[in-house]
């Protein structure tokens, strides 16, 4: 490791490059506040990029906690308003199934209403009519404001925005040490994954929006967060078999919700508490595959014969309040920790629990709080104002790159939003397609290397979705490591020792669920990496 | 339809049994459930490249003892040590007399250049593919890469960087004509054949040299992607001849023209020979009598039933559905014959992806001579090759094709001395 | 637990998993880079497809339903199915009335067969070749089939008496090629069947299968043909307990295998029944052991080629063992490859020179060949044949019956 002297100065540093994280950037750039963001990986690695991805009504929550649930349905109508390209508009449906209370339902309704969601029974014929894919053996349905938000989208738009307004945005920089001169702290020291570089950055305010790993970030200061982490599997389904969010109208239980997300359609989940030491390390296990499966085609029966692509979990950020050491109360509402005020350290901010769906919200609070520390009265724009993408409509964003394949016109426009205009030449060889499932081009995939803080090939993914089709990296992994040399992004050492590490991450989140033709793709794509191109693990050194 | 041979599976393995029985003059048919894995082929055959317990193999002669050992339901210890060390000297003289033109031999294994331009040991690689001898060094010092423009199965930075660790140095050219810029209007189908279909073409070909004088100058060789013979076999010699220099080929990602020519060869030989190859049929079940199948029924050929003396199946593993695995089991499709596999599916995989996968282990159960069993009862007329084995780890140990080949051959000589 | 034990989605898109071998074979990609080609037009775009409606490509009209996709993909995938299918659910184009005349073979063919000597010439004439081109957008440089003066069904009241007086009976579904351009096939197959001492019927009621109604999106019209068939073939099948013949490799496929799924009528009962005349023969021949006559005639050179739909059906073998029955017969399997007609597609002014393109490699090996004839299952294959090539194209049963006493 190298001790890098350099050091930089800002106002603020926020750790952590989840949806919050990089929500917090955004506003505290909005509001002129110089930023700094660190993330230890890439952007929404964490719970950001693991979880169903469901634009919540509230619904939900209804009936459980009216606070969560409104707040829900407030940053809904937000969202579709300021990130609409990252959101689609598909509502969703409460089932009653015949084993379900069907009392349940009014009670369902009545909470909705009472938390300012609408929420409309309809007959289960009309259910089955606009949802066919619902079971047919439903005896009830409600119609509420649900919808799908893809969260690496609205992620990285947030980000784009805050570099616009000139934040700093930094990925795999882990912070190893939070810097203090008695009872403050006054800034960070980070170790640089690309460089292998230890290096410090200063700044009056450090909010840790780590979600889970927060745990391990206050513990670097001896404060003590009573969270629990909390694993939910899911599973990724080949295609969409839905058009409209489905959930059970009961309690909240494993594998009620079913949303359809992008070209895939995705059920969780479970929930289980895990060790601290695991959060790294999570895998989906037979018993939680069957569970979603055996749930799941309650649903949608559909689902019994749909492929699926790849099994996955996340780590909620569970917060057991101050006053309950036992973690028996814990709430899914947000929790913002002004560590000045609760431990006596000052220029520390924790801000976690919550949820993808009030992340907004979050960090509002947040840069509040960092205003009021920074003396600062500049309010918050940031639920008004449009992210990047979503300033122009599909339509006049589709005149714009008429001539640009219709498939790969819409796949781009569905992902970029207003960006896509940005990144094609419209060549022939700007067109062609690296990832053929999920029609990524030559263009598309040129534009996130140059612009989208890429690193590696999971990067890439993230970003496009190169990968993440039917074919889970089979067809696309070696080209689009062929286009990162050829661009000298990175050496072909590292392209390769990538293209290993992009496999073994499609693998982990295929080999629980590897039977039928996932196996058969397992197997194809083992003859073509390890048979035909000779890749080994030990090409990893 | 009656036949002496019923063959299921037309892949290499299928293919070669074929081959060996109709040049004997069996009525053979192969049926066959859409193309091969030839389709993806390196362009090499390999035969052992290392032994269960992961210890590399050079001579693979030698180091079968220690294989049977080692594995003793390996399809090479069934053949046994002597077997194996004739039929792999037969293997060669087949290729040979059916004019499929390759080098390398059993004694010793070569290497083969890798899409990634990495060396990997190998048996037998098909003409005007470059090689190494011993695994060092290549046989050229100044190539230049040509690749298509826009081609992206194809790697030449890969290719040159890993070429110049072993002190070959390469320069990166491209290739452009109007027939290809015609293609590229499609964004998906520059692909390996159609780009090979363009250099079918005398007028292309034409062009192609042009190029290749032009930017070769300061090389002592031209390195070409797998992009031309899809139909004809002179295009590199003819370039040789025209260039005056050595050309060699590389293999690309899917799909491979160097295999797809080899399975349109191997199919032509056997139809010349008098057999019948049937795509695109799936064979959906058996009559038996006694310990014998009698007949096998077919989704195209309805309630006419193919007749048979002996039956070979060459279904391939899991991609090609020789082999089926759910949730519970891994089970063969057409007869239900005893498959090997652990019934805990958790132990199927491993968790990292380049490591030893069970599941590739798995396949059907048969005794020293190759034929079928159902519930531990031997189908007197039902033999099994290729993929579809039990035992080996095609991918580990680098045998998948030596165990197609092999054991395909073997079970037509099975079959001839009944 | 018993989950996934049946993992076979309706439309089977998902057993896709991309090993691009169907884009090897596809004829139309090879030659038309405006065709997203199967694998895209068919698993990847139906993936799309799913997600919004507006992914449909209208480029998918280029697809040739050939269903050699289909035939050479390892995970049965059915590419072709997929891509007709979605062509039927999405597509907003409406049929010009160009679409309309080529598609509709009875109506035009009940108009033309009585002129046929004025329609034959006029359709040969160079300015009202021009005005199909340039009006009607039917290519100038194609060939059109001639018309026959008087149609089979005609010919045939004057001999179903005698047919009915044969101890076997079987139906012959003729298709509009044999009633409309060449009787003399219909007459050929009678020929055949009575040498067998079977009688050939004719169904209740006839309609063109519909083929090129399909292909060219006139799908109630094909619907409402289908099902007049459907009911004559039950009535024959079921009732008369007679199976059905054909000698048209594409109708037969279309009865077959495009009804159930691309018009949603079910055959299932009558499905096995529905069969190709060499077929029939091939089982005849196997079970009474019936000796067939042939003349000592002179040595004939023909060549084999087997039309797309025929690949599909896996029957090529037949026609060929039969031909293989002649004496004095020298034959030559062609490669099996597409000749680039696709039924009314290579007449479109817009697909002429894709159509040709198709063909060439199978145009060459025929003209390399020293042959009599070209032997052939399907009708548009046969023009294309004789229309881009020097040789003349017999169907297998017409060749039959030749060397027949």
């Amino acid at each position: 490791m190298k001790q890098n002297e350099i050091t930089q100065s800002f106002d603020v540093i926020i750790i952590g490059g989840g949806a919050t994280g990089a929500g917090i950037a955004r506003d505290c750039s909005r509001r002129g506040i110089k930023t700094l963001l660190l993330e230890r990986l890439d952007i929404s690695t964490g719970a950001t990029g693991r979880n169903h991805g469901l634009l919540h009504s509230g619904a939900r929550y209804a009936v459980t906690d009216k606070e969560s649930a409104e707040e829900c349905i407030k940053e809904n109508m937000i969202l579709r308003k300021i990130a609409s390209h990252c959101v689609e508009e598909t509502d969703g449906l409460f089932l009653s199934l015949p084993e379900d209370d069907l009392s349940y339902q009014s009670k369902f309704v009545e909470a909705c209403n009472q938390a300012g969601i609408r929420a409309e029974i309809i007959d289960p014929k009309e259910a089955l009519r606009l949802e066919p894919s619902a079971n047919r053996n439903i005896i009830g349905a409600v119609r509420v404001p649900d919808g799908a938000v893809d969260p690496f989208r609205l992620t990285a738009s947030n980000v784009m925005d805050a570099k616009l307004h000139g934040a700093t945005i930094l990925t795999y920089q882990e912070v190893i040490k939070i810097i203090r001169e008695q009872n403050r702290v006054i800034g960070v020291k980070v170790l640089d994954h690309k460089t292998n570089e230890i290096k410090s950055y200063y700044a009056p305010v450090v909010v840790n929006a780590g979600g889970i790993w927060g745990h391990n970030i206050a513990k670097l200061v001896d404060i003590n967060i009573n969270m629990l982490p909390s694993k939910g599997a899911l599973l990724i389904f080949g295609h969409r078999v839905n058009n409209i969010v489905l959930n059970r109208c009961r309690k909240p239980a494993d594998a009620d919700i079913l949303v359809p997300g992008d070209t895939i359609c995705l059920i969780g989940t479970t929930s289980s508490k895990v060790p601290f030491e695991e959060i790294d390390h999570m895998r989906v296990t037979p018993e939680e595959v069957d569970v979603l499966l055996r749930e799941g085609e309650k649903m949608a029966p559909i689902l019994a014969q749909t492929r699926i692509l790849r099994a996955y979990a996340g780590v909620r950020p569970l917060v057991a309040s101050d006053n309950d050491p036992s973690g028996r109360s814990v709430s899914r509402g947000i929790v913002l920790l002004d560590h000045a005020t609760r431990d006596g350290l000052e220029g520390f901010i924790t801000i976690t629990g919550g949820k993808l769906m009030t992340y907004r919200l979050m960090a509002e609070w947040t840069t509040d709080l960092i205003c009021k520390k920074l003396n600062l009265s500049a309010i918050c724009t940031t639920a008004t104002e449009k992210l990047p993408g979503s300033r122009e409509s599909i339509e006049e964003i589709s005149k714009k790159i008429i001539s640009v394949p219709l498939t790969q016109r819409n796949s781009t426009i569905y992902r970029h939003g207003d960006m896509a205009d940005r990144f094609s030449e419209n060549t022939p060889l700007d067109n062609s397609l690296i990832c053929e499932c999920e029609e990524v081009s030559v263009g598309e995939a040129k534009y996130a290397l140059n612009e989208l803080d890429v690193n590696n090939l999971i990067d890439l993914r993230r970003r496009t979705r190169i990968g993440m089709g039917t074919c889970q990296g089979e067809l696309c992994a070696c080209r689009a490591a062929g286009l990162m040399s050829d661009m000298k992004k990175i050496c072909t050492n590292r392209a390769k020792a990538d293209l290993t590490s992009f496999l073994n991450e499609r693998w982990k989140g295929m080999f629980p669920i590897a039977w039928g033709d996932t196996l058969r793709e397992c197997e194809y794509t083992a003859w073509i990496y390890e048979g035909v191109c000779g890749l080994t693990s030990s090409s990893k050194k | 339809m009656k036949f002496d041979t019923i063959i299921i599976g037309g892949g290499l393995s299928g293919l070669i049994s074929g081959i060996y029985l109709s040049q004997r003059g069996l009525q053979c048919v192969i049926i066959s459930s859409g193309q091969s894995a030839l389709h993806f082929s390196s362009g090499s055959f390999d035969l052992l490249n290392n032994l269960p317990d992961g210890t590399n193999v050079q001579k693979p002669l030698d180091a079968i003892s220690e294989l049977i050992k080692q594995a003793p339901t390996h399809p090479y210890a069934k053949l046994g040590e002597n077997k194996f060390k004739a039929l792999t000297q037969q293997a060669e003289d087949f290729f040979k007399n059916i004019k499929i033109s390759i080098q390398g031999n059993h004694e010793e294994n070569h290497y083969r250049v890798t899409p990634m331009g990495t060396l990997k040991p190998t048996w037998l690689t098909l003409k005007n593919l470059l090689i190494s001898e011993n695994g060092k060094c290549l046989p050229i010092q100044h190539p230049g890469i040509f690749n298509v423009t826009g081609f992206l199965d194809f790697y030449s930075q890969f290719i040159t960087d890993e070429f110049l660790k072993m002190g070959t140095k390469c320069s990166i050219h491209s290739i452009n004509l109007p027939a290809l810029e015609n293609l590229r209007k499609n964004p998906t189908e520059m692909r390996s054949v159609n780009i090979a279909r363009i250099f079918d073409k005398q007028e292309n070909i034409k062009e192609l040299v042009q190029i290749l004088k032009a930017e070769s100058k300061d090389c002592d060789s031209i390195i070409l992607p797998a992009i031309t013979g899809l139909n004809r076999e002179d295009v590199v010699d003819y370039l040789r001849k025209e260039i005056n220099k050595p050309i060699y080929l590389l293999p690309t990602l899917p799909p491979s023209v160097p295999g797809i020519h080899t399975q349109q060869k191997l199919r032509s030989v056997f139809q010349q020979n008098g057999g019948v190859y049937m795509l695109g049929d799936t064979v959906l079940r058996a009559e038996m009598k006694g310990n014998r199948i009698s007949q096998i029924y077919s989704f195209n050929h309805g309630n006419i039933p193919f007749v048979g003396q002996n039956f070979i199946l060459a279904t391939g593993s899991y991609f090609s559905q020789g082999l089926i695995a759910n949730t519970e089991r891994v089970y063969e499709p057409i007869f239900d014959l005893d498959v090997t596999f652990t019934p805990n599916r958790t132990q199927w995989y491993n968790s990292d992806v380049f490591e030893s996968q069970p599941y590739q282990s798995f396949g059907v159960k048969t005794d020293n001579t190759f034929r079928c069993m159902r519930e531990g009862k031997i189908f007197e007329n039902l033999y099994a090759t290729g993929a579809i084995l039990e035992g080996f780890n095609p991918l580990k140990e680098g045998c998948g094709a030596g165990v197609s080949i092999l054991s395909a051959m073997y079970i037509a000589e099975q079959i001839l001395s009944k | 637990m018993n989950l996934q034990q049946h993992n076979i989605s309706d439309n089977n898109f998902e057993q896709c998993i991309k090993c691009t071998i169907c884009t090897v074979y596809c004829p139309v990609a090879a030659v038309n880079p405006n065709y997203p080609g199967p694998k895209q037009a068919g698993p990847d775009g139906e993936r799309l497809r799913l997600k919004k409606f507006n992914f449909y490509d209208e480029s998918l009209k280029y697809c040739i339903n050939c269903k050699r996709c289909e035939v050479a993909c390892p995970s049965n995938v059915k590419i072709g199915d997929i891509i007709q299918a979605a062509r039927i659910k999405y597509s907003k184009k409406q049929p010009k009335f160009r679409d309309y005349i080529l598609a509709n073979t009875d109506l035009v063919g009940t108009l033309s067969t009585p002129l046929a000597p004025i329609v034959n010439t006029t359709l040969g004439l160079k300015p009202v070749k021009a005005i199909l081109d340039g009006v009607m957008k039917i290519d100038h440089r194609r060939t059109f089939p001639k018309y026959a003066f008087g149609t089979f069904e005609s010919w045939y009241k004057k001999v179903a008496k005698k047919q009915a007086t044969y101890p076997g009976q079987v139906s012959y579904f003729h298709g509009c090629y044999v009633n409309y351009n060449n009787p003399q096939l219909g007459k050929d197959l009678i020929k055949v069947m009575n040498a067998f001492n079977i009688g050939v019927q004719l169904l209740e009621k006839e309609k063109c299968c519909g083929v090129a109604l399909i292909s060219n999106g006139l799908i109630k019209q094909a619907k409402k043909q289908a099902r007049t068939n459907i009911n004559s073939i039950r009535k024959s099948v079921l009732e008369k307990k007679l199976p059905v013949i054909a000698t048209s490799s594409t109708c037969t496929f279309t009865i077959r295998d495009e009804y159930p799924h691309l018009l949603d009528i079910d055959n299932a009962d009558i499905r096995e029944n529905v069969e190709l005349a060499t077929r029939y023969i091939y089982r005849l021949l196997g079970q009474k052991k019936t000796k067939l006559n042939f003349k000592t005639g002179k040595k004939i050179k023909v060549a084999y080629h087997t039309p797309c739909h025929m690949e599909k059906l896996g029957w090529a073998y037949y026609s060929i063992e039969l031909l293989k029955l002649i004496p004095n017969i020298e034959l030559t399997i062609l490669d099996s490859q597409c000749c680039g007609i696709a039924g009314t597609y290579g007449f479109k002014k817009e697909n002429y020179k894709t159509s040709q393109d198709i063909g060439e490699p199978l145009f060459k090996q025929i003209e390399a060949l020293d042959i009599d004839y070209v032997v052939t299952d399907c009708e548009t294959c046969k023009w294309q044949i004789e229309m881009s090539t020097s040789k003349q194209c017999e169907h297998p049963i017409s060749i039959l019956a030749n060397a027949l006493e």
